[in-house]
């Protein structure tokens, strides 16, 4: 790890090189995309939540003028394979379009292909679809009865995954306590909900046998089983990643979608474009997050010390379960916070209901167990009548206690709990803050200060994917760098991922400016397509900085080893005389003997007279990097180290409550965050704030619902809520820096910064504001306002 | 998300519109904005075959004072009423409630007439209208007439329009010296159509009420003005027994319906909640406007 006071551009104030062309509107998304000839999907979805197919007729659309195709499920089929799963399930088969069984309301039936997207639509309307509706199950915990209706028959029960894990000696931990609180909470289905819709645009090219592919993704391996799907060799398919990514944070996945695109393509040998409007997105787009029931046990000494933590839960996959159940696993690795707790259990059902599949949301599942975590915190300084600062703090890893391995088996890197909870106290100015909201009370409003203290796991790997299904064993997950010198010296960093916001062409060069002590302005990041880049997970898992960081650092390194051999045996010293400076190799003993950049570039371009044996002409390297404490199964006895970093959040937030209509207003917002050393303080900040946002929408606003019938009854903005600038208060953030010693900086993940303790932070307040009154809190997310009244109105009755 | 086929008719005179409308009526809309138009086109829920754009028509964009009161013509923006001084002096009920509309940038593109011929009973519009006994003026190429307020909202999202007629303006009564008004709502978020909201308009001599008006949105499929309360008010003082009084019998009387954003008890409950804070603000506006000095313009 570099010392962070030699920095000279990581971690310094310095202009975010995407924000110009995105202000000014020339991001380049896939629906600018539009080759010649280019024909247009339009969807046929289930008006029903189960029901079989009994039929399909498509001769009235197909006579309207400028339809080119309709394409069933069961013809898909023929084809095609169904697309992959993690878990082992070999009777849950996930297509495009719903073969026989239609399994939740907007499942994708039939598709349309015409001249045009209205055609398309027009098309999809004169589709006839018999049904033989079947009886649902949409609660998860019903689905879990004996009798209850089974989504995937074949596979006989509608539980897809259940892991019971335990660790350390839970019964004598429990023996111990003095006491158990034992919470239940209710996380419900949201998920981020990106400005731009899914997008995809497939053109397959007979003569070169090459299917071209744009899309809006942040998916692992989404070439690969692309071309798995598709039954085509992975060297047909050529996946763009030079277009921007309109928002994901996780949910940009859209494998049905490019199979369904690539195989019209081929069929139809003719550009084909998949663009999602919001309602085929809100009901058939199979992003929902995390749907969640937690029941928690912490036990606790009469100091309020923990001993033991138990968490059970139940989250509803919908109908298909992609990727989803693995994030279960994902909170294995920060499963007690961070709070010194001996021991643990943990078990996770993934259960299947009749609604849309869920996937990959921000934090593969930690916000959610994070919020369930601060939730019973909470619930047992409630039940002690202590401080809930005093509780943290006393539960706290210590900061000399690092590197601290937890009782899952994974090693939290490094932290300063207590510095960013004291951080976040000075910022918010505490006992000014605890004046504010005693003038609200006086005002008659109920008001509460919430806090929450949470981790961020970061530099994501996928071994949870070993931890749900253990015959699973990958264990690397990569991340690579290309580096080209040219003839004139100028630098080009490639990589192959597509971005979703996320500033990585600042982040690069900025790393490889730092790696190189050349100015970051001067280098060109740039985006290889997936046959000509190199091995790549994407950026989920908040693991860019940490990973790519690493693949950057061994490139230059790479890099600087060559130029160091062309210096040296030009300034005929041997390798081990000179040091690379800025660009120029120079004798240690002489800094006057150098050799320049400029003169190396040259020589290693086109000199070969004056190059070293065995040193490689032009000046191009290549590294492919593992994630940093990688490479390990999960152990027997379940322990295993899942992410490397851990970041830390603290929030403290007040709200006020109007008591007569259960109105939550955030008055006034603190945070304190720590990512290591940041590269780009401007990007952390915007990572911060927004997620935060992200948090408060989670906790106050966001749900996708379903009626009885299955029905979703979130049909658009109008009903799926995201804040909007009046819902979201000014936030004040502090940073810290503790640098990890795993990475090359000491940087931390910072992607999911924010969401990671706002559920938690503004329940938290809502639920002291109750508490004060006599009232108790409100265990489920989002709190409505008719929640929070009819929270007070019991306690009124009750009362009276 | 696209709309179905359609002609788009776009007149320059009223005589024009008309003509189109006589022709078309029946498989066609008037386009007055487009705020709530435009989605349920994409939704296809409106599938209208023609759609007459009467955004040219300049004299259906006029709001005049008249002797009686205020005339808004059914294009004048509700940007531009919000900002209309005769709003604002002659029509303090309507001048409370614009700015409860949506944002700024859908009341610069939504029209009075659009909002109250969509007819949908949470948005604010239709509430003060009915409060105020505004005229709606409707013509057709078989001539105009006049249709009062209580009789224009049929059912949701359904008027006393005939396909063949457009409203053409909306005639609100001036009010008297010692009127005050008070427009509350709550939503799920800033902006959004109201759980339930409240137009109350309060006159007032010598400390007692001589005249109340009172109608709530998102209660029911019209909006609902509950006359008893109305008569309750009257000849009292509107303090504190009466107000809870009336925020009361407001609760007995709504049915309101329950749904993702907040339960039918939740609504019964705000609506008395907000009668009472729209109750208290309109009288004391009004007894200030009875003493001479208006607070809201000092």
């Amino acid at each position: 790890m570099t010392e962070r006071a030699a920095l000279r551009w990581v971690s310094r104030p310095g202009a975010v090189r995407e924000d110009r062309r995105f202000v000014t509107g020339h991001g380049r998304y896939v629906a600018d995309i539009t080759p010649p000839g280019t024909l247009h999907v339009g969807l046929v979805t289930s008006p029903h939540a189960h029901a079989r197919i009994t039929g399909i007729d498509a001769e009235a659309a197909l006579a309207l003028d400028g339809v080119v195709a309709v394409l069933t499920g069961e013809e898909l089929a023929k084809e095609t394979d169904p697309l992959r799963q993690y878990l082992d399930l070999p009777d849950v088969h996930w297509r495009p379009l719903a073969v026989d069984v239609a399994r939740y309301a907007g499942e994708w039936v039939a598709a349309v292909v015409a001249t045009s997207r209205a055609v398309a639509e027009d098309g999809a309307e004169l589709v006839s679809v018999d049904y033989d509706p079947l009886p649902v199950v949409l609660d998860p915990e019903a689905a879990l009865r004996p009798g209850a209706p089974t989504v995937h028959t074949g596979h006989g029960t509608n539980v897809l995954a259940h892991r019971e894990f335990s660790w350390g000696d839970v019964a004598g931990d429990v023996a111990r306590a003095d006491g158990t609180t034992q919470v239940r909470v209710r996380w419900n289905r949201n998920s981020t909900v990106p400005i731009e819709t899914f997008g995809v645009v497939a053109d397959w090219d007979e003569h070169r046998q090459l299917l071209d592919v744009w899309a809006s993704i942040q998916m692992p391996q989404f070439p690969d089983q692309l071309a798995s799907a598709l039954r085509i060799p992975g060297n047909q398919v050529r996946v763009h990643f030079d277009v921007d990514v309109g928002g994901s944070y996780g949910v940009k996945r859209g494998i049905k979608h490019g199979v369904l695109a690539g195989y019209l393509a081929r069929q139809l040998h003719a550009p084909v474009k998949l663009i999602e409007d919001r309602a085929e997105n809100m009901h058939g787009g199979d992003f929902h997050g995390p749907d969640r029931i937690f029941d928690i046990a912490l036990s606790y000494t009469a100091d309020g010390v923990f001993t033991s933590i138990r968490i059970d839960v139940v989250d509803d996959e919908g109908a298909y379960p992609g990727r989803s159940p693995l994030q279960l696993a994902k909170p294995i690795g920060a499963i007690v916070g961070p709070y010194r707790v001996p021991s643990a259990v943990y078990h996770a059902t993934a259960v299947t209901t009749n609604k849309t599949g869920q996937v990959a949301v921000r934090g593969f599942g930690q916000a959610p167990t994070n919020y369930a975590i601060e939730s019973a915190v909470d619930a047992v300084a409630r039940e002690l009548g202590m401080d809930r600062f005093e509780i943290r703090r006393r539960n706290f890893v210590a900061p000399d206690e690092f590197p601290y391995r937890i009782p899952s088996g994974t090693e939290y890197d490094s932290g300063d709990y207590p510095a960013v909870l004291d951080k976040a106290v000075t910022l918010a100015d505490l006992p000014a803050l605890e004046r504010r909201r005693d003038e609200l009370r006086g005002a008659g409003k109920l008001a509460g200060i919430g806090v929450a203290t949470c981790l961020e796991p970061g530099g994501g790997n996928a071994i949870f994917e070993n931890i749900m299904n253990p015959a699973n064993d990958k264990t690397t997950f990569p991340e690579a760098c290309r580096l080209r010198v040219d003839g004139s010296g100028a630098v080009v960093a490639v990589v192959s991922i597509s971005s979703a916001g996320q500033s990585h062409d600042t982040m690069v060069a900025t790393l490889l400016g730092e790696e190189l002590g050349r100015d970051p302005a001067t280098v060109t990041v740039l985006r290889a397509d997936s046959l000509s880049g190199m091995p790549s997970q994407s950026p989920v898992g908040s693991r860019m900085t940490i990973v790519l960081g690493e693949a950057i650092r061994a490139a230059a390194t790479d890099l600087k080893d060559r130029l160091l051999r062309v210096g040296a045996h030009n300034l005929g010293v041997p390798v081990a005389d000179v040091d690379y400076v800025d660009g120029d190799v120079v004798v240690r003993a002489d800094s006057e003997r150098r050799l320049r950049w400029g003169e190396i570039v040259a020589i290693a371009h086109r000199k070969q007279h004056l190059m070293p044996d065995g040193v490689e002409p032009g000046l191009e390297v290549v590294h492919v990097a593992h994630t940093p404490r990688s490479g390990g199964l999960t152990a027997p006895d379940g322990t295993v180290q899942l992410y490397p970093c851990f970041s830390f959040e603290t929030h403290l937030v007040l709200a006020s409550i109007d008591p007569d209509t259960g109105v939550v207003d955030l008055d006034r917002y603190y945070l304190a965050h720590d990512c290591g050393t940041v590269v780009n303080p401007e990007v952390v900040r915007g990572m911060v704030y927004g997620g935060t946002a992200h948090g408060i929408g989670v906790a106050l606003y966001e749900q996708f619902a379903y009626d009885d019938a299955g029905q979703p009854l979130t049909q658009s903005f109008m009903d799926y809520l995201l804040p909007s600038t009046h819902e979201i208060p000014d936030i004040a953030d502090d940073e810290h820096c503790t640098p990890s010693p795993f990475t090359t900086f000491g940087q931390k993940g910072a992607g999911e910064a924010g969401y990671m303790g706002a559920p938690a932070a503004v329940a938290s307040a809502v639920n002291d504001a109750l508490a004060a009154s006599g009232v108790a809190p409100v265990m489920s997310l989002p709190m409505k306002p008719s929640d929070v009244w009819a929270a007070i109105n019991r306690t009124t009755e009750g009362n009276s | 998300m696209k709309p179905i086929d359609f002609d788009l008719h776009r007149p320059e005179t009223l005589d024009e519109a008309l003509d189109l409308l006589a022709e078309h009526g029946d498989d066609g809309k008037v386009l007055a904005g487009g705020q709530s138009l435009l989605p349920l086109l994409n939704f296809r829920l409106a599938r209208p075959a023609h759609l007459v754009d009467v955004g040219r028509v300049a004299s259906l964009a006029v709001l005049r004072r008249t002797a009686t009161g205020v005339t808004v013509g059914a294009m004048v923006r509700q940007a531009s009423a919000e900002q209309s001084p005769a709003v604002a002096s002659h029509c303090p009920l309507l001048a409370a409630a614009l700015p409860n509309i949506a944002h700024p940038p859908i009341r610069n593109r939504g029209t009075l007439g659009g909002s109250l011929a969509h007819g949908d009973p949470a948005a604010e519009l239709p509430s003060v209208a009915t409060a105020l006994d505004a005229v709606f003026v409707a013509a057709s190429i078989r001539g105009r007439r006049e249709i009062p307020a209580a009789e224009f909202f049929r059912t949701h999202l359904v008027t006393a329009l005939e396909p063949d007629e457009l409203l053409t303006e909306i005639r609100f009564p001036a009010t008297d010296s010692g009127t005050g008004a008070a427009f509350a709502e709550v939503g799920r978020r800033r902006g959004d159509f109201a759980l339930v909201g409240v137009a109350a308009q309060v006159t007032v001599a010598d400390g007692r009420v001589t005249d109340a008006r009172v109608c709530l949105s998102g209660v029911a499929d019209t909006p609902s003005r509950p006359k008893d309360v109305e008569d309750m008010l009257r000849g009292t003082a509107a303090d504190d027994d009466v107000v809870r009084d009336a925020a009361n019998a407001v609760r007995e009387t709504v049915e309101p319906v329950g749904d993702l954003h907040a339960t039918a008890d939740y609504r019964r409950h705000v609506a008395g909640v907000l009668l009472a804070r729209a109750l208290r603000e309109a009288y004391e506006t009004a007894e200030r406007s009875e003493d001479g000095h208006d607070l809201r313009i000092a």
